[in-house]
Formats: structure tokens, C-alpha cells, sequence
């Protein structure tokens, strides 16, 4: 009962259709990170003049002993745990803004869409120039309140600061996009049923609007998120990771170790350390999401 | 009519040497390497080898953009670039690398060849046997001073830190300027704050790294970080120091705002352009030293190395040769006040008169030290630069950034 190929059984027709996906994913996927996985537990340096050697966990034990690399992951954490509800709030206030009832609505949303288009070097190039001391504009602006200069990243604690600020508003423009779809589905009715209630604005918002909001919030925390973990650009141009390493983070330790001391073993090693925590953190909330739904 | 003739012939014979040309070479020159004064030696290298033409490719204008470009474009193995400079930190790693193509062969007996070049180029191009790349130019850090600044307030050209701080602040409470910085030095995580971590130690007699092992001293580390602390400490230097890259010292000064700064050869031509503020008030002088301690320079000068993956060596290797030649590196000093990487183009007439302290910079570049070599060079710049910029910043103390340092070098330097 063989079927003729132009007419295969369903499983078949799956399989074949699904098939160029699957090697896609395949290609750009599944053989990098695999292909990381190998080369993290190998000693392998571009200018050792050594070949590729096995060395077991080695690498993941010198990551343990690594001063640098725990610099890395608190100001990455560091980065996460401020700019993620940072642009949450701040995307969400935007959002609200952009929601209003305007005439014409397209310079609104024209502004929102600025800094989220803007390429992640250039915010970082300008916030650099922002907060330079000598001829930087905030200084300049300070400066009519109180004649003191403040060096913004001669502390490790202001440039931390000026940093987050940055990823804050370069990324809470995204934020609010999502959330202004979010809030463009909550039907006007059900406003006017709490106001026929007696629920004042504040109430509305906080029972109306946050409780209907929450899918569209969980998706752009978890974009937010990811990305937050990944952070480079902004930093690489801002700081250069200074003063010392206080603004460095995980992922621009990975493409100096790799790139600039060409140490693939060790930089493998320090990807597969980012990689598991995006897993984790990514696992996090699809349970998450799960259990809203 | 005739004149459109000639035009035409011309281009005819321009149109038949494109036609002939067998072989296109890229080069890779920094955009602050004068690729417009290189583009002439290029031109000069066509004329008389009209088989080969010459594409410049420019990129990064600083010493780490450069190695990172190079470094993707290496270890991608891409056969676009056939010749590039190299800064004098990166033979030894392009050696243990194997990008360049070993020159041994192509210059005839190599310790005669390399004897003609200033010593500290024969040494660093020269990597467990094998020649990496060819001498450029020479470069050096040197003081510079403001001259009508210290014969209005009669002051001598410092001989140590110690007089050079108080020049500074007489200089400063003199001209009653506050945008008048004393002394402009680099503490930007940057390559030329290796330098200034490393010039202090230098001069109190000590050496970092000797054969390859690491040698630390770390009262010495902490009395170099004390002398530039001290200096900002004491307003002499601006409080934003570790904003300061070598580009901020050049501009700095250019505009009139520097009484001393420490910076390359490279700044001599620019203060004497027509847009300098300071235009004929420039001296040069040896850097300063620690008290009781040896005046010294840190080295720097710029290699050209074949690439190993070019698809053109001889010619390139032929075009490596032609720029690293007396009369090209006499060419580069005259119309760039690039530094000659022969020791006679000191004493040559028409050197001296485009660029007239040449005379006295000999003896500096010749006893200019080394930054460390090894292959792992960027990892140890990378220690030194950013645990000084923190010092200087202030977001960590002295002692905690010489503990850092020690403990990541050895781990290094192992």
C-alpha cells in the first residue's frame, strides 16, 4: 500500500515541511551553541601557538577564582535588577501619556519610537558626551544651580547610575510600545462601568488597567529582561567598562576575552555561564506565563 | 587641441598600467597614521612598480580599535589585507599567532639588515628567531612645555616629578586661570596608561616583567600610583584624570590649556599647525624623573608586518620592504614628523629642518623601555590600564588596585 510521493501520509508531509525550519535552526542554533558547549572545556588560545587541548572543567574552575568575572555578573545583575522595573515604570508612564486622547497622534507616537530606533552604540556614544565633565550638557545645566563639577565617571557608583539611566531610557520606549498595544485592547466600557461604580482614576488604574495590562507587562519584562542580561553596547561606548571594571558586564568581559585576548577556551566558558542563566531566567518565566494563563 | 591629445595619452597610459596592474595590495593605516602623507610613498612605490596597485583601507584611531579590528580580521583568516601596521606591543603576538608572513628569508642576512634599524624596532620585530615585521616609525613619550609659560615665570625645564609640580603650581597661581591644567597625563582605560602606571616604576629602576616572568615590586607600584594621585591631589592635574586619553592631552594642550604634557612624538607636528593656539611657545623635552631615579621614556613606533593570509606576499612583502627603507622613513619625518627608524636620519639636514628636536630625540628614543613582552600582551595592558584609571578615578585605593593587579598579572605571567 505504498503511497506515491504526491501523496504522502500526514507524518511524512510534517516532516518535510518542517524540515528546512529544522535545519535552519539547526544551522544557527543548535551547532553554535553546541560547538560553544565543546569549545568551553578546551584550552584553546589564538596566540598560544598550542593546539586545541581538553582540559576537563578547568576553565569553569578558573572562572570561580576569577575576580573579573564576578565584577561582570553583579553589574550585570546589578543592570537587570534597576533598568528592567526602571523601564517598566517609565515605559508604562509613556504609554499612558501616548494613550491620552490626542487629536493628532502621530507626533506622540513618532516620539516614542526615536530612542527605540535610535542603534544601541550611537545612545551610548551621545549619553558619553551627556555626562562629560568638562563639556558635557549635564554638567553644564547643573551648573547653574550649584558651582560644583561633578565627574560622573570618576565614581563607580555615578557611572553605574548614568549607565542604568541610559539602558533606562533607550529601552523603555520598546517597553511602552508593548504596553500601548496592551492598553489599546482594554475596552472603554469597562472604564465607564468602574466610574459608574464610584472608582476615582487611581482606582481605575490600579483595578482596571494594571490587572488587564499584566500579559502585555510579563512579555515586555521578559524582552526586557533578556536583553538586560546581554547588555553591551551602552556600556562599550559609554564607560568602556570604567572606572576598572564597575560597569563591565558579562557580556562585555566575553568579547574581550575572546576578541581582544583571543582566548576562545576561557571566553566559551564565560558564554556558557551567560547562556545557562538566560535559560534559567527565560525557564522562569515561561512558567510564569504559564500559570497567568 | 594638442592639450587634449596629451590628456588623452595620459590616460591611455593610465588606462594600460590599470590594465597590466597584476596585483592590487590593501593596506591597513590608521586614520591617525597620516594615510594622506603614506598615500605619497604609496604613489611614489606604483610609479616604480607599475605591476602593483595600492587601495589604503583606514580604520580606529587608537592603538586598541586598531588590534581588535585586525584581531577579527585575522583570526577570520580573510585575505583582504596584505599589509598593516602593527604598534610596536604586537609582534610578539602576531608571531605566536602566525599572521604575518616571517621575513627571514626575503631581506638577505637579517642581523645585518636589522643592525642598520634603532635597536628597540631590531628587538621587537624580532620574535624567537623569526622577523614579524619591519620598522615604520619611531615614537616615544616626551614632556611636553609651554616655553613662553616658564621663561615668564623663569622657570628651568623639570628635571624631576617633584619640580615639574612645582612649576606646574606656579605656573597656575601665576596666570590665575582655573582652566589652566599644570600637568595633562593619560588615565583613561586606554594603551597610553600603561605608560604613564609604568614610567614612574621605570624610572625608580625597577623592571615589570623580565624574560617573560613577572617581576613585582609593589612599594614601587604603589609610589607610581602616589605620584599621579598626588598630582591630582594637589590640583596640579585636572580631578577628571581618568577622563584623560591621549587625544585629550593633544587637544588640551593645542588649545593653550596645558602648561606640561605628557604625549608622543606625534603632537609636535599638530601644535605647530596653523590652528594651534600655541604656535612657536612648544618645547620638547626628556620625561622627567622620580627623585634619585633615571629620566625615562616609555617606546612606542609603528611595524609593518605582511599578512599571512594575503593572496600577494611577494609583492607585499616587496612593498613592506620599499616603506621601511632609509628614504621612505626620511620622507615620513619631513612631511609627517613621524619619528625615523634609523639612528643617522637624527643628524640628516632636511629632517632637521621640518622637525628641529629631532636632534636632541635620539638619546630618549634609544633609552626608551619597552612595555612588557608576550604574546598575552593585551590581557596585561588591560590589568595595568584599567586598575589605574580606578586609582586615579578614586573608586578603588591604591593598595586594593596593586593587590588586583599582582594577583591577575601572575595569573597571566604564569
Amino acid at each position: 500500500m505504498a503511497r506515491s510521493w504526491r501523496d504522502p501520509s500526514e507524518a511524512t508531509l510534517a516532516r518535510v515541511l518542517l524540515a528546512p525550519a529544522f535545519l535552519l535552526l539547526a544551522l544557527i542554533v543548535v551547532y553554535p551553541v553546541g560547538r560553544l558547549l565543546v569549545t568551553s572545556v578546551y584550552e584553546l588560545s589564538l596566540i598560544s601557538g598550542q593546539p586545541a587541548k581538553f582540559v576537563g572543567l578547568e576553565n569553569f574552575a578558573l572562572m570561580m577564582d576569577d575576580p573579573v568575572f564576578w565584577a561582570a555578573l553583579w553589574n550585570t545583575a546589578l543592570i537587570v535588577l534597576v533598568t528592567v522595573p526602571g523601564a517598566l515604570l517609565a515605559g508604562l508612564a509613556l504609554a499612558m501619556v501616548a494613550n491620552m486622547p490626542f487629536k493628532v497622534k502621530w507626533p506622540v507616537r513618532l516620539a516614542l519610537l526615536i530612542p527605540w530606533a535610535l542603534p544601541l552604540a550611537f545612545v551610548g556614544t551621545i549619553a558619553a558626551w551627556f555626562f562629560q565633565s568638562e563639556y558635557g550638557v549635564v554638567n553644564d545645566v547643573l551648573r547653574h544651580f550649584r558651582p560644583v563639577k561633578i565627574i560622573w565617571f570618576n565614581s563607580a557608583t555615578l557611572s553605574m547610575a548614568t549607565v542604568c539611566l541610559t539602558i533606562i531610557w533607550k529601552s523603555s520606549s520598546f517597553v511602552a510600545l508593548i504596553l500601548l498595544a496592551g492598553l489599546q485592547t482594554i475596552p472603554a466600557e469597562m472604564y465607564e462601568a468602574a466610574e459608574m461604580d464610584g472608582a476615582g482614576r487611581f482606582r481605575q488604574f490600579w483595578s482596571v488597567t494594571l490587572p488587564l495590562l499584566r500579559p502585555s507587562i510579563v512579555v515586555a519584562a521578559i524582552f526586557r529582561t533578556i536583553t538586560a542580561l546581554q547588555t553591551f553596547d551602552i556600556p562599550a561606548t559609554m564607560t568602556r567598562g570604567g572606572p576598572g571594571n564597575a560597569t563591565t558586564t558579562l557580556a562585555m568581559y566575553i568579547h574581550q576575552t575572546t576578541v581582544d585576548f583571543l582566548d576562545l577556551g576561557y571566553g566559551s566558558a564565560l558564554a556558557v555561564s551567560m547562556f545557562v542563566i538566560s535559560m534559567v531566567v527565560s525557564f522562569f518565566y515561561l512558567k510564569h506565563i504559564r500559570s497567568v494563563a | 587641441m594638442i592639450k587634449r591629445m596629451g590628456l588623452a595619452a595620459a590616460m591611455a597610459i593610465v588606462w594600460s598600467q590599470a590594465a597590466i596592474a597584476d596585483s592590487n595590495l590593501t593596506v591597513f593605516v590608521s586614520s591617525q597614521h597620516r594615510p594622506d602623507i603614506m598615500r605619497r610613498a604609496f604613489d611614489r612605490f606604483e610609479a616604480t612598480n607599475p605591476g602593483t596597485k595600492i587601495t589604503i583601507q583606514t580604520g580606529g584611531n587608537t592603538s586598541e580599535l586598531q588590534g581588535a579590528y585586525l584581531n577579527t580580521v585575522m583570526s577570520a583568516k580573510d585575505p583582504t589585507l596584505d599589509i598593516f601596521l602593527l604598534d610596536i606591543i604586537r609582534p610578539a603576538q602576531f608571531a605566536a599567532a602566525n599572521w604575518t608572513v616571517p621575513l627571514n628569508d626575503q631581506v638577505g642576512d637579517v642581523p645585518t639588515m636589522m643592525r642598520k634599524y634603532l635597536p628597540a624596532y631590531a628587538e621587537a620585530d624580532q620574535v624567537d628567531g623569526k622577523l614579524v615585521a619591519l620598522p615604520a616609525f619611531a615614537d616615544a613619550m616626551f614632556l611636553y612645555y609651554r616655553k613662553d609659560l616658564l621663561e615668564k615665570y623663569k622657570l628651568a625645564v623639570p628635571k624631576t616629578w617633584a619640580e615639574l609640580s612645582v612649576a606646574a603650581k606656579t605656573i597656575q597661581e601665576g596666570e590665575k586661570n582655573p582652566d589652566l591644567q599644570g600637568v595633562s597625563f593619560q588615565a583613561a582605560a586606554i594603551e597610553g596608561t600603561v605608560c604613564t602606571f609604568l614610567l614612574p616604576y621605570w624610572s625608580m629602576g625597577k623592571s615589570l616583567v623580565t624574560d617573560g616572568k613577572l617581576n613585582w615590586d609593589r612599594d614601587t607600584a604603589l609610589k607610581s600610583f602616589a605620584l599621579w594621585t598626588g598630582m591630582v591631589g594637589s590640583g596640579v592635574a585636572p580631578r577628571n584624570a581618568a577622563e584623560i586619553a591621549t587625544e585629550t592631552t593633544r587637544k588640551d594642550f593645542q588649545a593653550g590649556k596645558v602648561a606640561f604634557g605628557v604625549l608622543w612624538s606625534y603632537g609636535w607636528g599638530l601644535f605647530q599647525g596653523a590652528d594651534s593656539a600655541v604656535k612657536d611657545k612648544v618645547g620638547v623635552a626628556v620625561l622627567p624623573a622620580m627623585e634619585g631615579g633615571q629620566p625615562v621614556s616609555c617606546i612606542g613606533g609603528w611595524q609593518w608586518g605582511v599578512s599571512a593570509y594575503s593572496t600577494h606576499k611577494d609583492d607585499a612583502i616587496k612593498l613592506v620592504r620599499f616603506m621601511s627603507s632609509p628614504d621612505t622613513s626620511k620622507q615620513l619625518a619631513v612631511e609627517a614628523s613621524l619619528m625615523p627608524v634609523f639612528p643617522d636620519l637624527y643628524q640628516d639636514p632636511d629632517v632637521l629642518k621640518a622637525v628641529p628636536w629631532f636632534a636632541n630625540a635620539l638619546p630618549v628614543v634609544t633609552a626608551a623601555k619597552s612595555r612588557p613582552v608576550t604574546a598575552r600582551y593585551n590581557e596585561v595592558s588591560d590589568i595595568i590600564r584599567t586598575q589605574t584609571n580606578a586609582v586615579l578615578a578614586g573608586s578603588v585605593t591604591a593598595a586594593e588596585a596593586a593587590t588586583q593587579m599582582e594577583a591577575r598579572l601572575r595569573r597571566v605571567l604564569r
